[in-house]
Order: structure tokens, then C-alpha cells, then sequence
């Protein structure tokens, strides 16, 4: 009970962290960012959703976009919460920053993040209208889906039980696009929709980040990762393919 | 963000040799940001010698019980564990943060729940909140505490357990497990390992019907109980850990900063270390720490580049920098040397600073 062992080693071994007093530096950078990709996405995704609220075809469809709306926030604030107990100043991280701010919709920024803030190079591009945003809310659903099965995992004790709070919150929104395109489909065009797809495809399939990270085998010695980008790319491809198929789209 | 608050102490008493209890009251009309949940730890702070030292000590008081009580176990060389057993005493004032931690699962009076707990040494402090909160708030949970020491005479509330299983007739079992003496089952003396606990998970513990278990001791106890925890088929949802890292430093070293120079150059020798490795680069002053670690390939982290995250921290060895924002440093901080690199400008004409401190 009373030999050593460094936290280098005790995470290696599938230990978990509980705290911020004992997280090691280099730790702490990777959690940091690793919480901040995901406020800023959570944050950003809520802000593009607040705009699409009204332009929702009936009562039923605007209530569904409000609540993801709320409860995207409220997720970004458990994660944030986290953050402060490092010294985030909580209060400033949400208002400092124009999360409503998009790009054009043919910009090609790859992977790549914006200068001022972490969220998924995704959330930079601006949805088109109600039909869109729903086939957005979908694709990047599933994709959340994924990675938070993936970070519901985390050594840091505390993130992990955010995110296992969270997924079933997150999985209830791809469900309610779902619903939605099933709805669409009565009445729309499925060209509109499979053009939707089209252009969101790709982008959400870059959110995985690159097959190639250097930083991998780092995360997951510090039990920050388990599972490589691609492995997780392949996991949503094969979902979403399933579901689009299932409402008569097909994955571009 | 958390803030400091004054507490009086009024009560302090040894539970064994080294280690006190010790009974806090707010001052100042902090009382209800001390309100807390069973599990949770305070955060001291104290200066030693000009430097300030922090601490996290675990509550052991029940919530219902009233108090705010503390565990501190004297640690070989702690500063902070040693003044609190040999120096402070009844009226003194100690300065703590509120209550943090997630070391806990919500309660519910009428559920019927099997609760095991592991506590390693001074990992008792949580642990015995936990079961005297839980037998108290849900009448019809048991709780069984295996409880790890080096000997009879370490054991820190080992009465105080006794009283307990009276209070809580037949819910409360407590295993005692001891390094060093013997008992009369062979079983019960040696270390808890990932094996001691299989073994005990067959005859002693029915751990089938074990919806939540908590561990709180040193790092390779709490991966042994886990991986024996696993194999038995819980998953880890159901498992909460506390670690308080024996690795935190007893002092702080204080590093001298260099007080190279200033002058009235417009560029910086700046040596920066991240990941272990080491680069010297030549950056303008007008740049900051932050921009020429990236304008370099460094993978520096950062999120926010507003002073607020803090996701950008980093260490000043040498020279002098000078921070435009800072939202999320504290005053300790900045006088230990870190800065947020997004903020911060060299001034001096030679700087090293490190991401890995």
C-alpha cells in the first residue's frame, strides 16, 4: 500500500483522476482542450440553432429546436463548470465571444479551427434554412453520439460523469432531426434534403479530426483517448448510413 | 470562481497518533457556501516561509451531523499536514475555499441499495462521510467499508466506526485489512490487491447485489480494487473514486527568477519547452509567448486566447513577461511564475519558459 507510483504510471494503467490538485501539467493542457473544444461546440451549435427557431415549419417543430437550443447550453455549462474548477472564469468564457459568427458556406477550411475559439471546424459553416439545419442536427448528432461514447471515458473522473449525463440528452437531439426529416419528407422534396446531406457529409466526416493525429498514443497514456480518429470516423460512417438509408437518403 | 473564506476552528482533537480532527465554523457569514455534500473535500491555503502552500483535505463529518470537520494525517515532510498537527489549535483562523468534489452519489430515502467502500489509510475521511450520511438518509441501505492499514494503531475513527455499526445495527459491516498485524483470518492481514479483493468478493462481500462502490486510497490500491471491481462485473458508472495524490509536494521549491536585463531591443531570445523538448526561438516583443510557440510548430495548448480559460498556463523560469489580461490566474499563481502564454509579452531580452511545469 505504501510504495510509489507516479501518475504517469497510474494512468497508463487505466487509472482515474478526480481533482484538479493532482493533475499533471501537460494533463491538464489536453483535458483544457479537450472541455473547451467541446463548450465552444456546444456553444456555437446552440447559437446557430437559436437563429433557425423560427423559421421552423409549425409549433411542434420550433418547440423541438428551442429545447435543443436550451439544453446545448446547459451541456456547454456542466463542461464549463468543470473548467472553472481549473480557473476558468466561467462567467466571461460565455459572453466574451461571438458564437453566432459563421463563415460562408463554400469556405474550405478543412479541420481547421477559427483564431478565438475551439469549436469543431464544423459549427464554422452557416446551415440554410430550417431543412438544413435539421439534416445538420442529424448528421452531427450521430457524430456527438460517438465521440461522447468515446469521452464518456476519460480518466478525469469528473468529465466523465459530465459527459455520461450528457449522452442521452445529445442522442435525444439526433432522434428529434430524425423525426424531423421524416416529417420533411412528407411534403418536401427529397432532393432538397439529399442535397442537405451532401453538402454536411463531409464536413461532420472532418469533425473526427485527422487519421493521422501525432498526439494519439500521448492521449491515450494519459487515458484521455481510446479509440483512434478513423476507428471513430468508421463507427459513425457505418450509423449514419444505416439511419439515412432506413428514411430513403444515402450518405454522399 | 471560487473564493477564500475564513474559518475558525473550534475543535481539535487527535484520532490516532498522527492525524487530528479538526472542527470549522465560517466566520464572516460564509455558513452557507460551506454547505456540503457528503464526500467533498476543502482547499486550504496557508503561507509557509512567504510561499503559499495549498492543500485538499476530504470532510469526514456526516451532512446531517452540523459540523464541518476535517481528517488531516501528519505526512513525512508535509508542511501543511505537520503544522496541523503540532501547531494549530481551538480559536485559531484557517483559510479554505468551499466545499468541491464529486465524490458522491445522490441519496433517496426509500431506496434499498448496497453500498461497499474501500478506504486506504487517511482515504477513510470521505469514505466515513459517505456511510454515516447514507445509513442516516436511506433507512433500508447497508453499507460495507473494507478498510486498509498498516496496523492496529493507524487506524484513524476505528471507535467511532464501532459506535457506528451499534447505531446502524446489522447495515453497516466494516473488514479491516492490516498490512502488518495479524488477524485471525489470514485473509484480512496483507494488502488490498485486485486478488485480496476476488477472494473477498466470494465468501464476504455479496457483490453481485453491489449497486455503487467508492474508493478513496493510493494509486495502486484504487487500480487493483478497480480492476477486481470490473471483473466482477460492475461497470464504471458505478464505480467513484477520490485520489488526493501522495505526489503532491510537501514545499514548493522557489525558483529565482533572473533578473537578466531589461533593455531596449525589439526582439526576445525566447527557450520554450513543451512535451519535453526544447526550443530557442527569436520573437519580437510585440508577439506573445502563446503566437511564437505556435509561429514555431510548437503544439502549444490554448483555447480561448481572451486571458479566461487558463487552458494556456505556463511557467516564466528566467526573464520578465508582462500579461495584458489575465481573467483566471490567481495572485499564488502569478508569484510562482506561471503566466497565460496568449497573454503575455517578453520584456526582458531573454526569457525560458515551460508548458510541461
Amino acid at each position: 500500500m505504501a510504495e510509489d507510483m507516479s501518475i504517469e504510471s497510474y494512468l497508463a494503467a487505466g487509472g482515474v483522476l478526480t481533482n484538479p490538485t493532482n493533475v499533471p501539467p501537460r494533463y491538464r493542457a489536453e483535458l483544457m482542450k479537450l472541455m473547451a473544444t467541446f463548450v465552444d461546440s456546444e456553444l456555437a451549435g446552440a447559437a446557430g440553432f437559436a437563429d433557425i427557431i423560427n423559421q421552423g415549419p409549425g409549433i411542434k417543430e420550433r418547440i423541438a429546436a428551442a429545447k435543443i437550443v436550451l439544453e446545448k447550453t446547459d451541456n456547454a455549462d456542466k463542461v464549463l463548470r468543470i473548467m472553472g474548477e481549473f480557473g476558468a472564469d466561467t462567467g466571461r468564457y460565455a459572453t466574451h465571444h461571438p458564437w453566432t459568427a459563421r463563415l460562408d458556406r463554400d469556405a474550405d477550411i478543412g479541420q481547421s479551427r477559427s483564431e478565438h475559439d475551439m469549436r469543431l471546424a464544423v459549427f464554422n459553416y452557416p446551415m440554410n434554412g430550417w431543412t438544413d439545419a435539421v439534416v445538420m442536427n442529424l448528421l452531427m448528432g450521430r457524430a456527438v453520439a460517438v465521440q461522447l461514447a468515446e469521452f464518456s471515458m476519460v480518466s478525469y473522473q469528473p468529465l466523465a460523469e459530465a459527459f455520461r449525463g450528457i449522452a442521452p440528452v445529445e442522442a435525444r437531439h439526433a432522434e428529434l432531426a430524425e423525426e424531423g426529416i421524416a416529417k420533411l419528407l412528407e411534403t418536401s422534396e427529397a432532393s432538397e434534403l439529399q442535397s442537405s446531406v451532401d453538402y454536411w457529409w463531409p464536413r461532420v466526416a472532418a469533425s473526427f479530426g485527422s487519421a493521422e493525429s501525432q498526439k494519439a498514443d500521448t492521449l491515450r497514456a494519459m487515458g484521455l483517448r481510446k479509440s483512434s480518429n478513423a476507428e471513430l470516423k468508421t463507427r459513425w460512417e457505418a450509423e449514419t448510413k444505416a439511419i439515412l438509408e432506413k428514411l430513403g437518403l444515402k450518405a454522399a | 470562481m471560487a473564493r477564500f473564506h475564513d474559518l475558525e476552528v473550534t475543535d481539535i482533537h487527535k484520532t490516532i497518533r498522527d492525524a487530528v480532527v479538526v472542527t470549522l465554523k465560517p466566520t464572516n457569514g460564509a455558513a452557507d457556501e460551506f454547505e456540503f455534500t457528503q464526500g467533498q473535500y476543502l482547499t486550504f491555503r496557508r503561507d509557509f516561509d512567504g510561499e503559499e502552500l495549498r492543500r485538499s483535505y476530504s470532510i469526514c463529518a456526516g451532512k446531517d451531523e452540523g459540523l464541518l470537520q476535517v481528517g488531516i494525517k501528519k505526512v513525512d515532510g508535509g508542511a501543511f499536514s505537520t503544522w496541523a498537527n503540532e501547531e494549530l489549535k481551538v480559536g485559531d483562523t484557517v483559510q479554505a475555499m468551499p466545499p468541491m468534489g464529486s465524490f458522491f452519489t445522490p441519496l433517496q430515502a426509500d431506496d434499498q441499495k448496497q453500498y461497499l467502500g474501500f478506504a486506504g489509510g487517511s482515504g477513510i475521511t470521505p469514505v466515513l462521510s459517505i456511510l454515516k450520511t447514507t445509513l442516516a438518509v436511506e433507512p433500508k441501505s447497508r453499507f460495507t467499508l473494507v478498510y486498509a492499514n498498516k496496523g492496529v494503531n493507524t487506524i484513524m475513527f476505528r471507535e467511532e466506526l464501532e459506535d457506528l455499526k451499534n447505531r446502524f445495527m446489522g447495515r453497516l459491516n466494516v473488514i479491516h485489512i492490516l498490512e502488518a498485524d495479524a488477524q485471525e483470518i489470514d485473509l484480512f492481514t496483507g494488502l488490498v490487491t485486485e486478488e485480496k479483493c476476488a477472494q473477498l468478493f466470494e465468501h464476504w462481500i455479496d457483490i453481485e447485489n453491489v449497486d455503487t462502490a467508492f474508493i478513496c486510497g493510493p494509486e495502486p490500491m484504487m487500480l487493483g480494487i478497480a480492476a477486481a471491481l470490473r471483473t466482477a462485473g460492475l461497470n464504471d458508472s458505478q464505480i467513484k473514486f477520490e485520489l488526493f495524490a501522495s505526489a503532491q509536494p510537501g514545499r514548493a521549491k522557489r525558483k529565482s527568477t533572473g533578473q537578466a536585463g531589461t533593455t531596449q531591443g525589439n526582439t526576445t531570445k525566447a527557450a520554450i519547452t513543451l512535451d519535453g523538448a526544447t526550443q530557442t526561438v527569436e520573437m519580437p516583443k510585440d508577439l506573445t509567448l502563446l503566437d511564437a510557440a505556435l509561429e514555431n510548430a510548437m503544439d502549444a495548448p490554448y483555447a480561448c486566447k481572451a486571458g479566461v480559460c487558463s487552458t494556456c498556463r505556463c511557467k516564466v523560469l528566467e526573464g520578465e513577461v508582462e500579461m495584458v489580461a489575465n481573467h483566471a490566474l490567481e495572485d499564488y499563481e502569478v508569484e510562482k511564475g506561471y503566466v497565460l502564454s496568449c497573454q503575455a509579452y517578453p520584456l526582458t531580452d531573454s526569457v525560458v519558459v515551460d508548458f510541461d511545469q
